[in-house]
């Protein structure tokens, strides 16, 4: 890309700039980082001292700039790298930053807007109002296009391994969208009921919220919004889709990783047959974990889901080998066999009568078929995971006399949910740490006792635990009536054990695509990774059902990105952002059952929430990613224009010359902290009255904001960042004494009962016509007083009052209450200018504006040649002044341009 | 009967905006039906870049010679149709907009189906336009590469130079014998203390080495006449008068201290001198400041003198306006006066401390060398008085809670502002309004700070008002790149939309000279041996005043022709006047 000129900054001061350039003839390409040109201007109400709408002055210059057909406007945009060539031009970087939004499609219809579900400060209306994370800038904007604000992944939603947009069903329950938050699911993960029970929610762990009052209860509002769906829905809302594939899929195993993968394959079309040894679908879901964490008739519902898109399962068939599948014709195969075999234990008494598996115990139990009776025994479970928890809660629920567990580790090492272990321990049973099974007693083939050897810890392990180590000589017999043994789980790979194998006898698999030695046939789930979560199982059929398709289109499985999220924000970021006043919001408690009645069945321990408590739950959220890709706006637009899988685009460009335009920074009101800002609602930043009084304002009339009362004494406080060298600005911001005499002006006009009084040093009114407009306010009984104020504060009853020394009037310090006061803050310079060069960069005055080495006989000319700056990057100025250097900026490209091309030429033409 | 026309008519559902209250289709079949409609469709959004390609190719394959899009008001997209248009190979003139959103279905919302019978008759009325519509060409006019600037101060000269820098003739044009204007008379200048005269020379060390521009000192301009682009001027030199020929004018005039009244603040009094004569005592000093051969220990200082003098009872016309470089200078000269002098006293009376943005440091400095303020109120002023070579100020002094206050002082410095220059004459010449301090006016302070109303006669530096060195050269430069945008291409294009007489029907009655606000727009001409109005499309902005006040109807303004206003209402009225 080529350009006679670059101008940053798309402002009055760029655009006066750059449509001047552009009515010369040269090629202007206009570099602007919001989303609209238009910069501060358009964000006023009227300008002083002709009291013109702002808007009316701005937009046909903003309109101008975007269809003029020399300025290449591009907006969202920032420049980096500038570096100046030997012939006098520069190259440089241009880096368009994701909308998220095709702006080519997006036609600023703006129902996006209607459906977005987070709300987020609306720093056009300068944090007055909330707007939408999907917007447009403001009505007036130029292009009129919509954009996300999207800092990057939501904590929750990259902590997924399935990659489930938690923050976006979180949103859409606290929408009240219970049904389109189940349907934003079920695009990332089809077993939402089985893992709105039964997930370690690593989610939960991820929140920000966390470092706060505590994570929100994401499962449980997950759950909320399950039961919510599925009381409507006894069955799917789909069905097979049309145009089915040729290709047949087989996938041995129903535990969730098969069923995800059948899952997502069947949404592409293809037929896929499930292979299920056992008589019921769900494998670990139905045969591992406890009913009263996870009820069976969800576990139903959820299988429902994939069922319902053809995927055929055919239980009780034991495949015993890949040859029996191969033959029948598949296209590809996926293998998900999981790990449902116990791990033996090399042990005397192995053998007894009442020393069993803990997995045969649990699935007996569940089917009916109970391995061994728990009922009026003394129980003992040998594992410190999760499986050992789940056999020592069952064996207690079926009536045992005594259950505990027994881990040659402490606690603290126990491999179980921290939860899990605390709800078993508060459900009475006992834990023995530092104790490793040494044999089992038997009496008559019957197990009477069990010797324990105690055990200490040692050095680290591979695992990073410490290793447990046998202290001699230190062994105990116990009596006990049942041992049920918990010590791992083995994957069942046996019969495709030719596939190749890992040493712990899981698959061994390419760990992106999943693939296995065989072409065709992919492997996954707990079989290839080893115990682990049900939502890392569902994780891993997704991936596979990814790169299954690719196969099966002939597409390579090598240098594709499965997983394309944004990068994780930082609690750090969302910290910052939410500083100042955000209410304290404590985590709702989910209800559990009581102990007394819970271990007497195996009734669902957690209690579901009520609508209201999961919509306060959700509500708690921070929206740290601030869009929640809750797609509801994916589902509004008529245009299709939105893609989140738009991402930031670096360009190389090359331009003749470069002006600077990049504006001021409004001073922070905080760092005056004796000014009260920040301490209550009715101490409000000059900017934001005149977004109040603006007519695409944010309320329909001046009002205060503590209580929407129109207020009826108003202080303006002048200096408020300027000409005060404590807050490092000895200058004067030129602007902020007749924007304030405007802003006076126009309250009288709407509140013609109101008092205003503008507190001063020096009123300067310098400007053409600012003094007559000066006279003009005190003619309309506006008061000024001379006397800087030195203190504000608020009252109980939300007024404030100003401390001041009152130089004309009374004589001496002097306190007043107003309802309302207004600070008038000033411009400081942004340094963002100096960031555009590669160093040195642009020369900076002492007040960090950027240098003009000789301002009086060469207005924009900066330090170094072929770059020039117009407007307030350069120093503060009104706007008739800014629109004049902007003219002369203009001038100088100009004359540069044709120095240079003609110095050019002569250089081309002295070429042999 | 007209001949046969092949229109296109195109409604936009405007994503629901319109299609939400009005029956789209039923628009568009309605509008199918009418005479010469060869196409009709409706878009989801015509606007898009899809369907505007899809026109584009309607337009080229159905053969159209006019279309209407039908959707939001012209403020919006007609220059994005018109263009659409012209991509196509259509005259962009023969393109009409129908607003049928906002003045339609946003205010009919509950009457869906009174909205579209609306729709309806406005997409009609927009076809009987465009029925009626000719292809127009933008009127070209060829410009001439030349500027007169009128004015050899600091800005003139600066704005010559980048006009020369940019390959266009400059002649300037200098009352004075000698150039440089009000800045070769000051001594060292704020913020840098570069004394004026260095500048000036700097600037004509320039000058003279460009051999695109051409000075005339002794030289006035005594006539203008021709348009934008084009203007034809007569400049009286001492000897002769020449005519220039330039497309572009630039008024850099400048302005002159005020001269206080005889009596002001006791001026006329030995030792009451105003800033600029105080300036040059301070620039020449070496050590202690010394007036009429005696030492001056003590300085006085009363602003706002010929500024804000809207409290002065005595005033027919009082100067309202703030000359705003004033306080700026009064404190650097103070500044300089203390490094000559440590020991000099020197006592400011002033109103507002208006030392904006960056020249707070001159405030500052002054005060740190030991200047003394004390603030008075415009309705209560200091008096100066005058005895046995003794000057005495007296002043209610805010500062000290309004106490009386009396300052024996050795020099009383008034701090006299800006007034313009004369310029009656060059203002009849060039007809330019002025603001309400006198100085030159431009057409708005933000939008077109250096544009006048006058087509291609630009206002630069302090001729609009006061201005320091820097801001005078950087609206001179402003005025640089306005004249440049308009004569580097060579040609202006100026829109069509202007009013024509028919020469048949006119009787010359003369009521369209004063219904036209634009000077020269309409003049008398001979057509076939008669006197009648004629029109200079050059000038003429089809502002339509003309045409209603016309008898005979003899005045029409292309692009909203009588025929197509009167074809419009009739067919938006179809079937209900005569129902």
């Amino acid at each position: 890309m080529k350009y006679d000129v670059m101008v940053v900054g798309g402002g009055i001061a760029g655009m006066e700039a750059g449509l001047t350039l552009g009515d010369m003839g040269f090629n202007v390409l206009m570099v602007e980082k919001k989303p609209s040109v238009g910069g501060r201007m358009i964000l006023l109400s009227k300008v002083f001292p002709t009291l013109d709408c702002a808007s009316c002055v701005s937009a046909p210059k903003m309109s101008a700039t975007g269809n003029h057909p020399k300025v290449d406007l591009q907006v969202n945009s920032e420049v980096k790298d500038i570096r100046p060539q030997l012939d006098g031009t520069f190259k440089a970087k241009l880096v368009r930053k994701a909308t998220f939004v095709d702006p080519a499609a997006c036609t600023g219809c703006a129902k996006c807007e209607t459906v977005c579900t987070v709300a987020t400060p609306d720093h056009y209306n300068y944090d007055l109002a909330a707007n939408r994370a999907i917007h447009i800038a403001f009505p007036q904007a130029v292009p009129k296009k919509a954009v996300i604000t999207k800092e990057g992944s939501s904590p929750c939603s990259y902590a997924c391994p399935a990659g489930v947009q938690t923050h976006g069903y979180v949103s859409l329950v606290r929408a009240g969208k219970y049904a389109e938050a189940f349907r934003l699911h079920m695009e990332d993960a089809p077993l939402p009921g089985s893992l709105s029970r039964a997930c370690y929610a690593p989610c939960e762990g991820a929140c920000t919220r966390g470092d706060l009052e505590g994570n929100l209860s994401i499962r449980a509002i997950k759950r909320f919004m399950v039961d919510r769906y599925y009381a409507e829905h006894p069955e799917p809302e789909y069905g097979i889709p049309e145009a089915l594939r040729s290709d047949r899929i087989a996938i041995v195993g129903s535990g969730p990783a098969g069923l995800s993968a059948a899952y997502f394959l069947a949404r592409k079309g293809y037929p896929v047959t499930l292979f299920e040894s056992d008589p019921e679908a769900g494998g670990m879901l139905r045969h591992g974990l406890p009913p009263y964490r996870l009820p069976r008739e969800i576990v139903d519902r959820d299988i429902k889901n994939i069922t319902a898109l053809g995927v055929e399962i055919k239980t009780g068939t034991p495949i015993g080998s890949l040859e029996q599948i191969q033959q029948q014709g598949y296209a590809a195969t996926f293998l998900a066999v999981g790990t449902l075999a116990g791990q033996g234990l090399e042990v005397q008494g192995r053998d007894l009568e009442g020393v069993v598996d803990a997995m045969d115990f649990l699935s007996g139990t569940y089917q009916g078929k109970p391995s061994a009776a728990a009922a009026g025994q003394r129980v003992v479970v040998v594992g410190g995971g999760n499986v050992a928890i789940d056999a020592a809660r069952v064996a207690l629920r079926q009536g045992a006399r005594q259950v505990s567990m027994v881990y040659r580790r402490t606690r603290a090492e126990m491999p179980a949910h921290r939860a899990e272990i605390a709800d078993a321990l508060s459900e009475g049973i006992a834990l023995q740490e530092l104790r490793a099974p040494a044999g089992f007693v038997g009496q008559g083939g019957k197990v009477v006792a069990a010797r324990w050897q105690e055990m200490r810890l040692g050095a680290p392990d591979a695992s990073g635990r410490r290793r447990p180590e046998p202290v001699p000589g230190h062994i105990k017999e116990e009596p006990a009536d049942l041992i049920i043994l918990a010590i791992g789980l083995a994957p069942s790979t046996g019969p495709f054990a030719g596939l190749g194998l890992d040493l712990d006898g899981t698959f061994a698999v390419d760990q992106e695509s999943l693939a296995t030695a065989v072409p065709g046939v992919f492997a996954g789930g707990d079989a290839a990774t080893g115990p682990g979560m049900i939502i890392a199982a569902i994780a891993q059929g997704k991936r596979a059902a990814f790169y299954i398709e690719r196969f099966l289109n002939g597409e390579s499985l090598q240098g594709v990105t499965f997983d394309a999220r944004l990068p994780v924000v930082s609690h750090d970021t969302v910290l910052a952002r939410a500083e100042g006043p955000r209410s304290a919001r404590p985590k709702t408690k989910v209800p559990e059952l009581p102990v007394e009645t819970r271990v007497r069945s195996m009734v669902e321990v957690e209690q579901p929430l009520t609508e209201d408590q999961a919509r306060a739950e959700a509500s708690r959220c921070l929206d740290c990613g601030v869009c929640s890709e809750c797609h509801q706006c994916v589902e509004a637009c008529p245009a299709g224009a939105i893609h989140f899988d738009q991402r930031e685009v670096e360009a190389e460009i090359e331009v003749g010359s470069v002006l600077v335009a990049t504006g001021f920074d409004l001073f922070d009101a905080r760092k005056k902290p004796t000014y009260g800002f920040g301490s209550s609602a009715n101490i409000i930043t000059a900017t934001q009255m005149d977004r109040i009084l603006a007519p695409t304002r944010p309320y329909n009339s001046v009002i205060r904001p503590s209580d929407g009362k129109a207020p009826a004494n108003i202080a303006y406080v002048l200096c408020t960042g300027s000409r005060d060298c404590t807050v490092g600005n000895s200058l004067c911001s030129r602007v902020c004494c007749m924007y304030s005499i405007k802003q006076a002006q126009l309250i009288m006009g709407s509140l013609p009962l109101a008092d205003v009084t503008i507190y001063s040093i020096d009123i300067r009114a310098y400007g053409k016509g600012y003094d007559e407009f000066y006279e003009q306010a005190q003619g309309m009984g506006v008061r000024f007083i001379k006397g800087r104020v030195a203190k504000i504060e608020p009252t109980a009853d939300d007024n404030v009052i100003v401390t001041y020394e009152d130089i004309n009037g009374k004589v001496g310090v002097q306190k007043a209450e107003h309802d309302l006061v207004v600070l008038s803050v000033g411009l400081s310079a942004n340094p963002e200018a100096f960031g555009l060069m590669i160093a040195p960069g642009l020369a900076r005055d002492p007040y960090n504006y950027v240098l003009e080495p000789d301002e009086d006989l060469e207005p924009g000319r900066t330090s170094i040649p072929g770059v020039f700056v117009a407007g307030t990057a350069a120093g503060v100025r009104d706007i008739p002044d800014t629109v004049l250097h902007s003219g002369a900026a203009a001038a100088q490209v100009a004359a540069y341009l044709r120095r240079n091309s003609s110095r050019t030429a002569a250089a081309l033409a002295g070429r042999p | 009967m007209t001949e046969k026309r092949r229109l296109g008519a195109f409604i936009c559902h405007c994503g629901g905006n319109i299609s939400d209250f009005v029956d789209v289709a039923a628009v568009r079949d309605a509008a199918g039906r009418e005479d010469d409609v060869v196409v009709a469709r409706d878009f989801m959004f015509a606007c898009s870049d899809g369907a505007q390609a899809e026109m584009s190719e309607l337009i080229r394959s159905e053969k159209l010679d006019g279309i209407i899009v039908a959707s939001c008001s012209p403020k919006l997209h007609l220059n994005t149709f018109r263009g659409m248009s012209g991509r196509a190979g259509l005259n962009p003139y023969t393109y009409n907009q129908v607003n049928i959103r906002e003045q339609c279905s946003w205010v009919h919302r509950h009457d869906t189906p009174a909205a579209t019978a609306k729709a309806t008759r406005l997409v009609r009325g927009g076809l009987a336009r465009s029925r009626f519509s000719r292809p127009l060409t933008d009127l070209r006019v060829e410009t001439v590469p030349a500027v007169l600037v009128i004015g050899a101060g600091v800005a003139g000269i600066r704005a010559a130079l980048a006009l020369a820098d940019m390959g266009i003739a400059v002649y300037v044009v200098e009352r004075e014998a000698t150039v440089g204007g009000n800045v070769a008379t000051w001594g060292k200048l704020f913020p840098h203390d570069r004394p004026g005269s260095e500048i000036v020379a700097t600037l004509l060390d320039d000058l003279n080495k460009h051999p695109n521009i051409s000075l005339f000192t002794n030289a006035e301009l005594t006539a203008k006449s021709g348009s934008v682009g084009n203007f034809t001027v007569q400049v009286q030199l001492r000897s002769e008068t020449i005519s220039l020929h330039v497309g572009a004018i630039i008024v850099a005039t400048g302005l002159e201290p005020y001269t206080p009244r005889p009596g002001e603040y006791g001026y006329g009094t030995p030792g009451v001198i105003t800033l600029h004569e105080y300036k040059q005592l301070v620039d020449e000093a070496t050590g202690p400041l010394t007036y009429q051969g005696k030492r001056v220990k003590t300085v006085a200082y009363i602003y706002c003198v010929g500024s804000r003098q809207g409290s002065d009872p005595d005033l027919e016309e009082p100067n309202l306006f703030c000359s705003r470089y004033c306080c700026s200078a009064a404190c650097h000269s103070a500044s300089l006066a203390s490094t000559a002098d440590p020991d000099l006293d020197q006592i400011h009376l002033y109103r507002d401390m208006r030392t904006y943005g960056r020249h707070e440091v001159l405030f500052e400095e002054a005060g740190r060398k030991g200047s003394v303020f004390m603030k008075f109120a415009g309705e209560n002023p200091p008096t100066v008085e005058s005895s046995d070579d003794q000057l005495t100020v007296k002043l209610r002094d805010d500062l000290a809670g309004g106490e009386q206050a009396e300052i024996p002082a050795d020099l009383v410095v008034l701090v006299a502002g800006m007034v313009p220059r004369e310029r009656a004459k060059l203002q009849e010449i060039l007809r330019l309004p002025l603001s309400k301090g006198g100085f030159f006016n431009e057409i708005h302070v933000k939008l077109r700070p250096v544009e006048t109303v006058v087509d291609g006669v630009f206002i630069a530096g302090a001729s609009q008002g006061p201005k320091t060195v820097a801001e005078a050269v950087a609206s001179a430069l402003a005025a640089v790149s306005k004249s440049a945008a308009l004569l580097l291409k060579g040609y202006i294009d100026l829109p069509p939309l202007v009013a024509k007489v028919d020469a048949s029907k006119c009787t010359l009655c003369d009521n369209c000279f004063g219904a036209c606000p634009y000077e020269g727009a309409i003049t008398r001409q001979e057509v076939d041996g008669r006197q009648v109005a004629a029109i200079s499309p050059n000038i003429c902005k089809g502002c339509g005043g003309c045409v209603p006040v016309c008898p005979n109807e003899a005045i029409g303004v292309d692009g909203v022709t009588g025929t197509q206003v009167t074809a419009a209402i009739d067919a938006m009225m179809k079937d209900r006047v005569h129902a």
